[in-house]
């Protein structure tokens, strides 16, 4: 089974979820920008690459604040653009807080995945920097807070003989050499942000990076008409020698300055580097350690070396190896799982048609004996509909297949479920089978729902068999929290297997359990 | 359809909240005072102690290396003190930067005043200063034979860096109008070796 949620973890899930089921119904489970943080943050930061190529073009070093005013004052080829790059790192800025509070929510932050939440946190802090240097290139009001603001923390370290404030003293100009450093770092820092995603994303198989096109191009469109549609004023340029009462400002990059000014210097950078520092020790807290899920295991045996569970594993956690010891008539490879990297999903175990893997307890052939128990069951109705779903959705899967007169039958993660069981299930007699299956973007295991869909209607690699009738069986994907939603589906579903005929149910329920290899057909 | 309209506007609502909070007021002087910055850099002066060898220090020293005195050298220190209206607003002392003191000296203070007219006085006194017990020391270079003129050069040496450290006692006393929300300056270096006042750029 899943590890069950820490407090925190289900506090941040609560929120999570209503706002899921409000997006949900609003957008539909395919645009919903949630389950897309993520993917949203990866195609702004395409956004600010391009937008800010543009912009560099125009940019002088000499001098920063008349180059920028010229290029406001043009709304062809300025002034919408700069909006764009602000309006985008801004969102793009939200986009990572929702992402990273999601990960958070859905326990997915320690483990083989601490790498992921670490350069995660990498990545939120460069991304904070990138938007600083950015604001100090304009060299307006706000820019000159920034810059001594951030001078100001610089002194507080042991680094520089000279106090980096005195640059912004108004004794003589500002050398250019200054605009060139801050320059260079925010050109230099999305070269950081692109190694860091790649190692973000190093340790799942096939990242998903950009969000499905509708949502990608409904986002970026947004943000260009308001772009277009409210042109950016330049503000007053920065003087050493004026200060405003307040000055106009990007809230997002900025947010912090009323508390850090009150702070002394070092106090507000060691807050600073204390809040990303625990913010990248959250696996240290969220790991399970007395009831840390097992790692998947192949039963060598069993394998045939077809090499599926290697292919559907999200995260890369299985190779194959020379089969160990004598091989005789069998496969000359097997799977082996690296636990290091085993998030403990299950996928595998649905990937196998001979049932050879899975955690411990979660195999194929655990899931048969499980699901034979369930069938034995005299309270249960024959002729009624199974809903199979994921512990996450446990809840409002009951609930609901109650109301519709359905029973729940709980699986890890739909993913991991293998499709013998959907074949007994409706050899045993029941109407039908609704597997339904978390929203395609939001598994927890992130191709659970892919996997399921493949094996059930595209014939992928341990497929549910031809001689199951598809008329009784349906995937349908609901939100986990979604009580309405999961009734909807359930109704829906039993409407239309009602008009079925009676299922048939047969007295000995068995399955094959063959894989077809390089080397044969193993059993 | 009336479901995609909602959703068109919350997803409008909320880029208009992005939006704002894009170009939201944040607060950065509120106050009416003033600010009397005062900042520069300058060489410190080189300040040495000297001391005449015993007779047996000297027959120590390799030949070549044989003076009567001995000078160790290192900076000055120096105090700040500003005043506003007579009343103290500052008082620091300031060492050469490095871990021995033998760079540059840096001054940079921001002090945040009441606006209006006021005296404004900023003293920066060298603290420290050579320590020759007899002057007559100076001149003494007996038994240097093979570095006759050694002392002449070095006290020429000594003029040039002295010339080039920051004056031992600088001294700003004026009035001023300290404007709301308005920086006052006061530097060292902008007209030749002395403190200079002013509110903008040069
Ligand atoms: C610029 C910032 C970021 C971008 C562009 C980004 C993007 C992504 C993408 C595209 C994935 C792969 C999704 C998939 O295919 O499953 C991912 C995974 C992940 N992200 Fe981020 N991310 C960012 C920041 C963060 C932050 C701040 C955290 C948390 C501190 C975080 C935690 C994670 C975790 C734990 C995973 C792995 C999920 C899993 O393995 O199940 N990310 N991120
Ligand atoms: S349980 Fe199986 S599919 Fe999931 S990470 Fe481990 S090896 Fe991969
Ligand atoms: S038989 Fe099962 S364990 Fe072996 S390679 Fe195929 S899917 Fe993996």
């Amino acid at each position: 089974m899943a590890a069950p949620q820490r407090s925190l973890e289900r506090f941040a899930w609560r929120g999570l979820a209503a706002a899921d089921r409000l997006f949900n119904r609003l957008y539909g489970w395919r645009s919903n920008p949630l389950y897309q943080s993520g993917t949203i943050a990866v195609a702004l930061l395409g956004v600010l690459i391009v937008t800010g190529l543009w912009l560099l073009l125009f940019y002088r070093l000499g001098t920063p604040y008349e180059s920028v005013a010229r290029l406001t004052a043009s709304p062809i080829t300025g002034n919408w653009v700069r909006g764009l790059h602000r309006y985008a790192s801004d969102a793009a800025l939200i986009a990572v807080v929702v992402h990273l509070f999601r990960m958070l929510a859905q326990g997915r932050s320690w483990g083989p995945r601490a790498l992921a939440w670490v350069t995660g946190v990498g990545l939120f802090a460069l991304l904070f920097v990138c938007g600083w240097t950015g604001y100090v290139m304009v060299w307006d009001e706000f820019g000159i807070v920034l810059a001594r603001e951030g001078a100001r923390m610089m002194d507080s370290l042991p680094i520089f003989s000279e106090p980096v404030v005195r640059a912004f003293s108004g004794e003589r100009p500002v050398a250019t050499a200054f605009f060139f450093v801050n320059m260079f770092a925010h050109v230099a820092l999305p070269l950081g942000l692109a190694v860091g995603l790649w190692l973000h994303v190093s340790r799942v198989s096939r990242a998903t990076l950009l969000p499905p096109r509708r949502l990608m191009w409904g986002v970026i469109g947004l943000l260009t008409v308001a772009a277009v549609a409210w042109p950016l004023r330049m503000g007053p340029e920065a003087s050493a020698f004026t200060l405003p009462e307040s000055v106009s400002a990007d809230m997002f990059y900025s947010f912090w300055m009323p508390f850090s000014r009150r702070l002394p210097g070092g106090v507000a950078f060691a807050s600073a580097v204390a809040i990303f520092a625990i913010l990248a020790l959250v696996p240290a807290f969220t790991r399970r350690i007395a009831n840390r899920p097992v790692a998947s295991k192949v039963d060598e045996d069993l394998c045939g070396g077809c090499v599926q569970c290697t292919l559907d594993c999200p995260y890369g956690a299985i190779q194959m190896i020379p089969r160990p010891g004598e091989r005789g008539s069998k496969s000359a490879e097997v799977a082996r799982v690296n636990p290091a990297l085993c998030v403990s999903c299950g996928i595998c175990a649905g990937s196998c048609a001979p049932m050879a893997i899975g955690p411990a307890g979660r195999t194929g052939r655990d899931q048969l004996a499980r699901v034979k128990e369930f069938l034995r069951s005299p309270e249960l109705h024959r002729g009624g509909v199974v809903v199979v779903g994921c512990d996450r959705s446990a809840l409002a899967l009951t609930v609901a297949a109650a109301s519709e007169d359905a029973v729940f039958y709980p699986v890890d993660c739909a993913g991991s479920l293998h499709t013998s069981v959907i074949e007994l299930i409706v050899r045993a007699g029941m109407r039908g089978v609704l597997v339904a299956a978390c929203p395609p973007r939001d598994c927890w295991n992130r191709e659970g729902p892919k996997w399921v869909n493949e094996r059930i209607y595209n014939d992928r690699e341990a497929e549910l068999q031809a001689r199951v009738e598809r008329r009784r069986v349906r995937l349908a994907h609901v939100d986990s929290r979604d009580i309405a939603g999961a009734r909807k589906a359930i109704a829906a579903f039993a409407a239309e297997t009602a008009a079925l005929d009676a299922a048939r149910a047969e007295e000995s329920l068995e399955v094959d359990a063959t894989c077809v290899t390089a080397a044969g057909v193993a059993e | 359809m009336i479901r995609r309209s909602i959703g068109f506007l919350v997803a409008v609502g909320t880029v208009a909240l992005v939006l704002g909070a894009s170009q939201m007021r944040l607060p950065a002087f509120p106050s009416a005072d003033s600010i009397v910055r005062v900042s520069w850099s300058a060489r410190p002066e080189r300040v040495e102690t000297c001391r005449r060898l015993t007779d047996e220090e000297y027959a120590q020293r390799p030949a070549h290396m044989r003076r009567r005195v001995e000078c160790e050298g290192t900076t000055a220190r120096y105090e700040l003190r500003v005043l506003r209206d007579s009343v103290l607003l500052v008082v620091d002392t300031v060492r050469g930067g490095g871990l021995r003191h033998d760079r540059e000296l840096y001054v940079s203070r921001e002090l945040t005043v009441p606006s209006g007219p006021a005296r404004l006085q900023v003293r920066f006194v060298r603290l420290d200063s050579s320590q020759v017990a007899d002057e007559s020391l100076r001149a003494d270079t007996t038994g240097a034979d093979a570095w006759q003129n050694r002392a002449a050069r070095e006290d020429e040496e000594r003029e040039r860096r002295r010339a080039e450290a920051i004056p031992a006692a600088l001294v700003v006393d004026t009035t001023v109008t300290l404007q709301p929300r308005r920086v006052v300056l006061v530097t060292y270096g902008d007209a030749g070796r002395q403190l200079s006042v002013r509110s903008g750029p040069q």
